[in-house]
């Protein structure tokens, strides 16, 4: 069985803007595989393509094995929400999608009232009254109402509510567990991290890094942290028993929030023995208040990544 | 893949009946045969029209003579000159719409070709003008029953509305290529300037009087004729409407077949 998504050294340049530049990936079947990227990295452009929307400067792309652009039908077994939910506003709920099913050619009007069913969707409200959240389940309901083999879905879970957010993740695992193969871009790290079985990092149109998320653990950067009533002179003390300690990230990441941490930490390299820590520093009477190792989630892995946090 | 056009026609038709335009086009053609039959009674009672002033002015300015010959022909020239704008709102609509409202994605990657959304909203335009059309004539035919209009005639009802179908028909023609414009300009905006730009044209060329070769004039003087034979459009200003007719519905397709949909 040919792999979900394959692309091969796809390029699309806007004038001489490369907003994606030579990227290769494959999504194999039953993948959810997340795109990451901050705005402007070339995720929608890339997704584009893949549902021949954008034709590549160079390279190319597969999609369920067809070559983009050489045969329609197989948008049949494809769903897709690209830049936010849309309908027509005038029209109602169920309206918006009996038209999806027409475009479609779904025989059977059922298609509508099980999707409605799936993602809690009023029938009869009219589309442009919808809060940001409804807007967005309709936009799913429109890319699941033909039951496809491939999603997909550019920001899925933007604009829904905590409630939305686990819904929507419960459903596209549950899509998973039914053999859907779903591609995603997403910037909510911490959704991606819950969900996605390898990730991509896309940055300035390139493609910086891929992994299988369970590899992530492999990749994080660890940190043993010593706090002190008296980080500086722990620091002294450490460093005359020859313990290195890092310097601090040279740009914080963004917005720490007014409350910054009440217990500023020296960082060690993690490989240093926290038992021997412990034994120095108290010894030369500073004894740690707080040692514990940090490792970065995945937000800060993407970050440090493209380059927006060290 | 398939051409058919059956559920985009459902679709497109769905959204139309929707729409605000639809009733705003039904009142533009119904004030229309309005204002023309005012121009018929003002024409008809001139002592009445030296009292109204402006009106009587401008009634007397449209040359229409006050029987159903000159009532069908002033009903003719609305339909070339106002349903350029009313039919190119309603094309430029059909099409703007999907990018004003963001929905052109949703068109773009399914099992129909494109070309299928394309012809079916063509579909949908021509029908929802030759209706307007029609309403336009009936009531025409009251409003002139009613104001006992002299001249009848089957033989000259029947030429009257003839030419004013056929100058809708040819307008339709002439406003496909707002649909291209709509698309290229991702909304209503570029197109709504191509179209005022269009008719401006159109108006300048005609009093020039090389109105016969210039597309967009020639409805204008079919309906025209039946008053006054001058600029008579002849086999090639037919051909030139033909043209842009075909240009704008394959051009349009083209580019919802062709164009990078980035947007």
């Amino acid at each position: 069985m040919p792999d979900a998504i394959k692309t091969t050294d796809v390029s699309k340049r806007f004038g001489g803007f490369p907003a994606v530049d030579g990227v290769s990936l494959t999504v194999r079947r039953g993948e959810i595989y997340a795109l990451l990227g901050l705005n402007g990295a070339g995720k929608t452009t890339l997704i584009r393509m893949l549902l021949g929307m954008i034709r590549p400067t160079s390279g190319s792309a597969r999609v369920l094995g067809v070559p983009v652009g050489r045969d329609r039908a197989v948008w049949a077994k494809v769903g897709y929400l690209v830049e936010g939910p849309t309908a027509y506003p005038e029209l109602t709920v169920r309206e918006n999608l009996e038209i999806t099913r027409r475009l479609r050619r779904l025989p059977s009007p059922r298609a509508v009232d099980e999707v409605m069913e799936r993602l809690s969707l009023t029938p009869h409200a009219r589309a442009g009254t919808l809060s940001m959240g409804n807007a967005q389940r309709l936009a799913l309901a429109k890319a699941l109402i033909h039951r496809p083999e491939l999603l997909i879905l550019d920001e899925p879970v933007n604009g829904l509510d905590p409630a939305g957010v686990v819904e929507i993740r419960t459903m596209l695992l549950e899509l998973r567990d039914e053999g859907v193969t779903v591609f995603l871009s997403s910037h909510i790290l911490a959704e991606v991290a819950r969900l996605a079985t390898r990730v991509g990092i896309i940055h300035g149109g390139r493609l910086r890094e891929e992994f299988a998320a369970a590899d992530l653990d492999s990749r994080v950067r660890r940190r043993l942290l010593v706090a002190t009533h008296d980080n500086d002179k722990a620091r002294e003390i450490l460093a005359a028993e020859g313990i290195e300690t890092l310097a601090p990230p040279g740009r914080q990441a963004p917005n720490p929030g007014p409350n910054p941490d009440p217990d500023p930490a020296l960082a060690l390299p993690a490989a240093t023995p926290p038992d021997r820590v412990a034994t120095v520093l108290v010894h030369a009477g500073c004894p740690p208040t707080r040692l514990a190792m940090a490792e970065e989630d995945l937000e800060t892995y993407f970050l440090r990544t493209v380059g927006a946090y060290r | 893949m398939t051409t058919e056009i059956g559920p985009a026609l459902w679709a497109e038709l769905l959204k139309a009946r929707r729409s605000r335009l639809s009733w705003i086009s039904a009142l533009a053609f119904t004030i229309a045969p309005a204002v023309g039959a005012l121009i018929m009674f003002v024409v008809r009672n001139p002592a009445r029209a030296r009292s109204m002033g402006l009106i009587a002015d401008k009634a007397a300015f449209s040359g229409a003579t006050g029987d159903w010959p000159g009532y069908l022909a002033l009903l003719g020239q609305m339909v070339a000159v106002a349903g350029l704008l009313v039919f190119g709102m309603i094309v430029i609509w059909l099409f703007g719409r999907e990018f004003a409202d963001r929905t052109a994605k949703d068109l773009l990657a399914l099992p129909a070709a494109r070309e299928s959304i394309v012809l079916a909203k063509f579909a949908v335009a021509l029908l929802w003008c030759l209706l307007l059309t029609v309403q336009l004539c009936l009531l025409g035919l009251a409003f002139g029953a009613a104001l006992g209009l002299p001249g009848w005639s089957a033989a000259t009802a029947a030429d009257g509305l003839a030419r004013v179908l056929a100058a809708a028909f040819l307008t339709v023609l002439l406003v496909t290529p707002f649909g291209l414009a709509a698309g290229m300009g991702r909304g209503y905006l570029a197109a709504v300037g191509v179209m005022f730009g269009t008719l401006a044209l159109a108006q300048v060329v005609a009093a020039l009087g090389h109105g016969a070769y210039f597309p967009w004039a020639v409805p204008a003087l079919l309906a025209q004729v039946a008053a006054e034979t001058r600029q008579a459009p002849g086999p090639l200003g037919y051909t030139l409407v033909a043209a842009v007719g075909v240009a704008g519905v394959l051009g349009t397709a083209s580019w919802w077949r062709r164009a990078d949909h980035a947007r």
